[in-house]
């Protein structure tokens, strides 16, 4: 099942070399389907800023983006590689910064500009260290059949967990990420976080495929990732007031869920368990698909939304469902999904990276076992953590009332601007996919598993598949039962209540008179005692006057949760480089002969260098 | 298939028969301990019967997610007690990793819980919403420590098999390690469940419940459906605990039978003891409360992976 | 079975939010403790093992929750536990110890073979959440607690090498934490609650806490 195409090619060391294996298949796959649903929801996105800016050169690194990422997970020559990779970084930069009359949108994508290519740095580094071994040679077959001493195996790893990470957003390495996509148009949100995040998790599974054997300690790293990105991720979700933030803190999440995949699956093939190894991978290889299909839906959902009220702060929204009908019931969809709950994708991948780690219980040494339980528990937290993270977004966003100050759901149902038809057919397609991998997952899961097995690079005795797809088949029958049950008691319901009809009144409000829709929980109050909780490590801070005596006066009170990641490890080193670069800019500034000391100690440590 | 249909069948009745009375028994126990002598433990059959006859209401502010919230939870507790066995009963439905199932098809519930709370926009359903994700977040560490030490254990990730005929014969060699998890799913029982020490059953008026007042606006049949759902969870839950606290089987079927229904009685007179004896906790400490459940359960992994 | 009964009061203890409630814990976890040379001996039960145990229980399962309830109640302070980190990190923080405690025990070797395989890990816990016992809270009296769960552990250690040891040192050892509290008993009636430094300290660490 493999194709290669190979071209020569002008530039040094580069052929034009494409190969087509099951690896590349699964995330070719997930991005022509996003590339073309977030093109359609673009076309009608787009058209209010039609004749304000140019479109074309939108369209252009739309397409430029496309092809970049196809290039990426298909190349099969480091430099051929490289150049996708920096043609896609470059193509999303302009993307990003389409609104770029904003400064923060500016900022933002400078941001993504700076981290990405400091992770491009470690891949060169990699890369090279790679070619070395592999005496010269840039093709990743020829790298991959040499052998690497277990040292040099784990220097590269750690380098490509760097050089990928940034990319891929894993937890201390994510900073440019909750900032970079809410600045983009919403479908080019959709494809950063389906698509361009995944060629990240594209690399390391690249990697591993290429580094055939790695020392153990590998996938424990790589377990630990996973349950550190994926809790922390979802807690900055929960504190974040910003539609499109949080589903961007969402994405560290997920990659942390498939980071868990690829841990057991790393694990899986270390300690020589192939069944282990493929079901590790294909879960983390379908969650890739998955998270592209249902995230896609999200940030188009979101995209809508935005549109509509103009704003993307939960807290001043609410009863969306009443005017945005289709787009609420597609957002619940997304939402569904991205909890892992039964009847959509999210549960078939989470429940086969859960499956992964219980046989991991029963298959792996002492401290795999440890590791396998801590992973079981934190994707178990991380479920129930998404599942009050999208209750939050569902409830403030599209039920209850309007929640901004003099703003009733009648202005918005006035507005002009409306979910165009390309935006809702979009939107179907991806949920359309989310109920098809969820109620027949066969295809995919068979797809996934043959790339596991290819990453694993042994296979399993046939019928150990059937391990996972015999409970896959009964679920699907048990959630096909409950819907039964469920529309049966829809039924039970009219017959029991005969003629008559539902009162409608207000809501109850337990004999409180003077009710207003400014009483209701807001996003923020919703997480709070969560947040609260983790006060620690999100750095939760609320300010604002307490309430005092009989008759208080006018209070407000914000809380905002700031990335640790960020305060801590990020800011201090960036201010630090700013005054150090300033203290040299002085010096430079003083005396012209300081450039010529720069050239003159160059020369001096070129020469040492060579000589040595 | 007819003997799944037939199974499904005597499943449903005993479920749907007895988690009732199960309700009915503990607020008989908390009667009797507070000195009244309180209704007859057949009360919730003939509230559950009074609140079919009711005219519904609902509020101009909900959408249909609230009309269908009733129906999806207890559609999904209808599920998941196919899953559990009672006692010599087998579930009808059994496969490895049923608990994954079980565990989110809840979830699935609860989802639709909270946002069919919310919906109803007033303040106390969104803070009993709010509290609910938040104690279910920390429930669901508990349990899912718990299904691994179990499943390390026998060695099995199918729910009939890991609460079935091997958990007896393990008290005899990591008895520590099953009071641990018998203690800490008890404490996930009563956090699911909503019962004393981190929410009170009983009132919904108070500005500190959590399942009770998420139901406020929930009238008639709805209401109904509802109240049957919790006791069939409360049902399920039990139901998981009690055969790993019994620790003999007879194996002849119809004394394994009394024994599970002996045990369940028992424990249901067990949660009316505690919900007498105990005062609800102040919510800033039932974090921590499920936090010690947490650290047992995770003492017993450790200790359990020891002894592997 | 015991020892972790033995460890898991320990844990109950750093999750007490009352004074009282800590000391009647560390009554039943010595209670407890006293059990253990029954059951590691129950073929061959030597007068030595059952001295050895009913001093325990005596000595500290009533006689030191006595006389530290005496000191609360004559300095009549305030009952709630202050502490330093949150009660459910607390638990948290003590959770992650004794998975360490377990790890680093499975690579300890120890001369001669121990009576049970738990043994020595769950001694190991019980010194661990003692001593984090003593660093996270604030009070003279929790100090002192803390310490009595050390030796407790460290009890538990000896045990473990019961052949080993004669019986004369345990006593001795034991009659050292007698007079040990009853000593700090008195001084905990002086100092009245909290030491002067120990506040300062706890101002500057909750500082550093809220700024984390």
């Amino acid at each position: 099942m493999q194709k290669i195409i190979s071209l020569p090619w002008q530039v040094p060391f580069g052929t034009f070399a494409l190969k087509l294996d099951p690896l590349s298949l699964v995330f070719l796959f997930a991005i022509v389907i996003l590339v073309v649903c977030s093109g359609l929801y673009g076309i009608g996105y787009l058209r209010p800023y039609k004749g304000k800016k140019g479109m074309g050169w939108h369209l252009f690194f739309y397409i430029l983006l496309a092809v970049s990422l196809i290039l990426v997970v298909t190349a099969n020559n480091v430099i051929l590689f490289l150049g996708a990779w920096e043609l896609m970084a470059i193509a999303n930069y302009f993307l990003i910064i389409f609104n770029n009359d904003q400064h923060e949108v500016r900022r933002a994508g400078f941001l993504y500009l700076m981290a990405t290519h400091c992770g491009t740095f470690c891949l060169f580094l990699m890369f090279f260290l790679m070619a070395n071994n592999a005496a010269g040679s840039m093709n990743f077959d020829v790298i991959a059949a040499t052998n690497f001493s277990p040292i040099m195996a784990g220097i590269i790893f750690v380098l490509a967990l760097l050089g990928f990470g940034v990319k891929a957003g894993f937890c201390p390495m994510h900073i440019w990420l909750p900032h970079a996509h809410p600045a983009a148009p919403s479908h080019v949100s959709a494809l950063m976080s389906g698509l361009a995040i995944k060629t990240g998790i594209y690399g390391i599974c690249r990697v591993i495929w290429i580094m055939k054997i790695l020392p153990d300690w590998c996938g424990y790293v790589l377990l630990i990732i996973g349950a550190s990105s994926g809790l922390l991720g979802v807690l900055y979700a929960l504190g974040q007031h910003e539609l499109k933030k949080l589903l961007a803190y969402h994405s560290i999440e997920n990659i942390g869920i498939i980071a868990l995949g690829l841990g057991v699956g790393l694990l899986g093939r270390t300690y020589n368990q192939p069944f282990l190894s493929a079901v590790g991978f294909a879960g983390a290889l379908l969650h890739v698909i998955n998270h592209a299909l249902f995230k896609g839906l999200l940030f188009l959902g979101a995209g809508s939304v935005i549109q509509k009220t103009h704003t993307g702060n939960m807290d001043h929204l609410g009863g969306l469902a009443k005017v945005m009908p289709y787009t609420s019931a597609l957002f619940l969809v997304g939402a569904l999904s991205i909890c892992g709950l039964p009847l959509f994708n999210g549960f078939i991948s989470e429940f086969i990276i859960f499956m992964g780690l219980f046989n991991g219980l029963f298959n792996l040494p002492q401290q795999g076992i440890f590791f396998c339980g801590l992973g079981i528990v934190s994707l178990a937290v991380m479920g129930a953590l998404a599942l009050a993270c999208f209750t939050k977004v569902y409830g403030t966003v599209f039920l209850g009332e309007v929640r901004a100050e003099n703003v009733n759901i009648e202005d918005i149902r006035g507005r002009k601007e409306s979910t165009s038809k390309w935006m809702i057919v979009a939107m179907m397609s991806l949920a359309g996919l989310c109920l098809w991998i969820g109620l027949a997952p066969h295809t995919m899961v068979n797809f996934t598993l043959v790339s596991g097995q290819y990453l694993s690079g042994k296979s399993f005795a046939v019928n150990e598949a059937e391990k996972l797809l015999i409970p896959l088949a009964t679920i699907i029958s048990v959630v096909l039962f409950l819907i039964v049950v469920f529309l049966g008691l829809i039924v039970l319901r009219r017959l029991v209540k005969g003629n008559a009809a539902p009162l409608i009144r207000e809501t109850w409000s337990c004999g409180f008179e003077q009710f207003s829709p400014r009483f209701q929980y807001t996003s923020a109050s919703f997480a709070r005692s969560i947040v609260e909780f983790a006060k620690n490590i999100l750095l939760f801070n609320r300010q604002g006057n307490k309430i005092m005596g009989a008759f208080p006066a006018a209070g407000n009170m914000s809380s905002a949760v700031k990335d640790a990641a960020e305060e801590i490890m990020v800011r201090p080193f960036y201010i630090r480089l700013i005054r150090l670069s300033r203290k040299i800019d002085e010096n430079r500034n003083k005396y012209t002969q300081m450039y010529l000391m720069y050239i003159f100690l160059f020369l001096i440590f070129l020469l040492v260098w060579k000589i040595r | 298939m007819r003997i799944i249909v037939f199974s499904i069948i005597l499943h449903w009745l005993i479920v749907l028969g007895c988690s009732p009375l199960f309700v009915g028994i503990i607020n008989r126990v908390k009667a009797v301990i507070s000195g009244r002598r309180g209704p007859s433990i057949f009360q919730p059959y003939f509230d559950l019967f009074r609140l079919m006859q009711k005219q519904q209401i609902y509020s101009r502010t909900t959408t249909w997610v609230f009309r269908a919230t009733p129906a999806i939870v207890l559609a999904s507790m209808l599920c998941v007690a196919l899953i559990v066995p009672f006692g010599k009963i087998a579930a009808p439905i059994r496969f490895s990793g049923d608990i994954i199932l079980v565990a989110y098809i809840l979830a699935l519930a609860r989802f639709f819980m909270i946002i069919s709370a919310l919906d109803t926009g007033y303040s106390m359903e969104g803070m009993g919403a709010s509290r609910e994700a938040f104690f279910s977040c920390l429930a669901e560490l508990v349990l899912f420590m718990n299904f691994i030490t179990l499943a390390i254990l026998v060695k099995k990730v199918s729910l009939s098999q890991m609460i079935g005929s091997d958990v007896p014969l393990l008290w005899s060699t990591v008895g520590a390690v099953l009071i641990m998890v018998v203690v800490s799913f008890f404490v996930v029982l009563l956090t699911e469940n909503c019962r004393i020490p981190i929410d009170d059953p009983e009132t919904h008026l108070e500005l500190t419940m959590i399942h009770e007042v998420m139901i406020l606006d929930n009238s008639g049949v709805d209401l109904a459906y509802i109240l049957y759902a919790s006791a069939i969870k409360l049902f399920i839950f039990a139901a998981i605990l009690v055969p790993i606290i019994i620790p003999f089987k007879t194996g002849i079927l119809w004394s394994d039978m009394c024994v599970f229904f002996a045990g369940m009685t028992g424990l249901a007179l067990l949660i009316g003891l505690v919900e007498s004896g105990m005062a609800r906790l102040k919510l800033n400490r039932v974090r921590n409360f499920l936090l010690i459940a947490f650290a047992l359960a995770f003492f017993g992994f450790i200790v359990t992976l020891w002894r592997i | 079975m015991s020892c972790i009964l033995v460890v898991f009061f320990a844990l109950m203890i750093l999750a007490a939010y009352r004074l009282s409630g800590m000391i009647q814990i560390f009554a039943i976890q010595s209670f407890v403790l006293g059990f253990v040379p029954f059951f590691m001996h129950a073929d061959h039960l030597g007068l030595r093992d059952v001295a050895l145990a009913v001093g325990t229980m005596i000595l500290k399962g009533a006689l030191v929750p006595y006389i530290l309830f005496w000191a609360i109640r004559h300095v009549s302070m305030r009952s709630e536990v202050k502490p330093l980190i949150g009660f459910g990190m607390s638990v948290i923080c003590g959770a992650v110890l004794i998975a360490g405690a377990f790890w680093v025990s499975s690579s300890l070797k120890l001369p001669g073979k121990v009576a049970s395989d738990l043994l020595i890990p769950c001694s190991l816990s019980t010194v661990l959440l003692g001593f984090l016992l003593m660093v996270i809270r604030t009070k003279a009296v929790t100090q002192v607690l803390g310490y009595l769960v050390m030796e407790n552990g460290i009890f538990l250690f000896a045990l473990s090498l019961f052949d080993v040891m004669p019986i004369l040192i345990e006593m001795g050892i034991l009659l050292d934490i007698f007079v040990a509290v009853f000593i700090m008993a008195i001084v905990v009636n002086h100092i009245n609650e909290e030491f002067e430094k120990t506040q300062g300290l706890d101002k500057r660490w909750a500082k550093m806490g809220e700024s984390l």
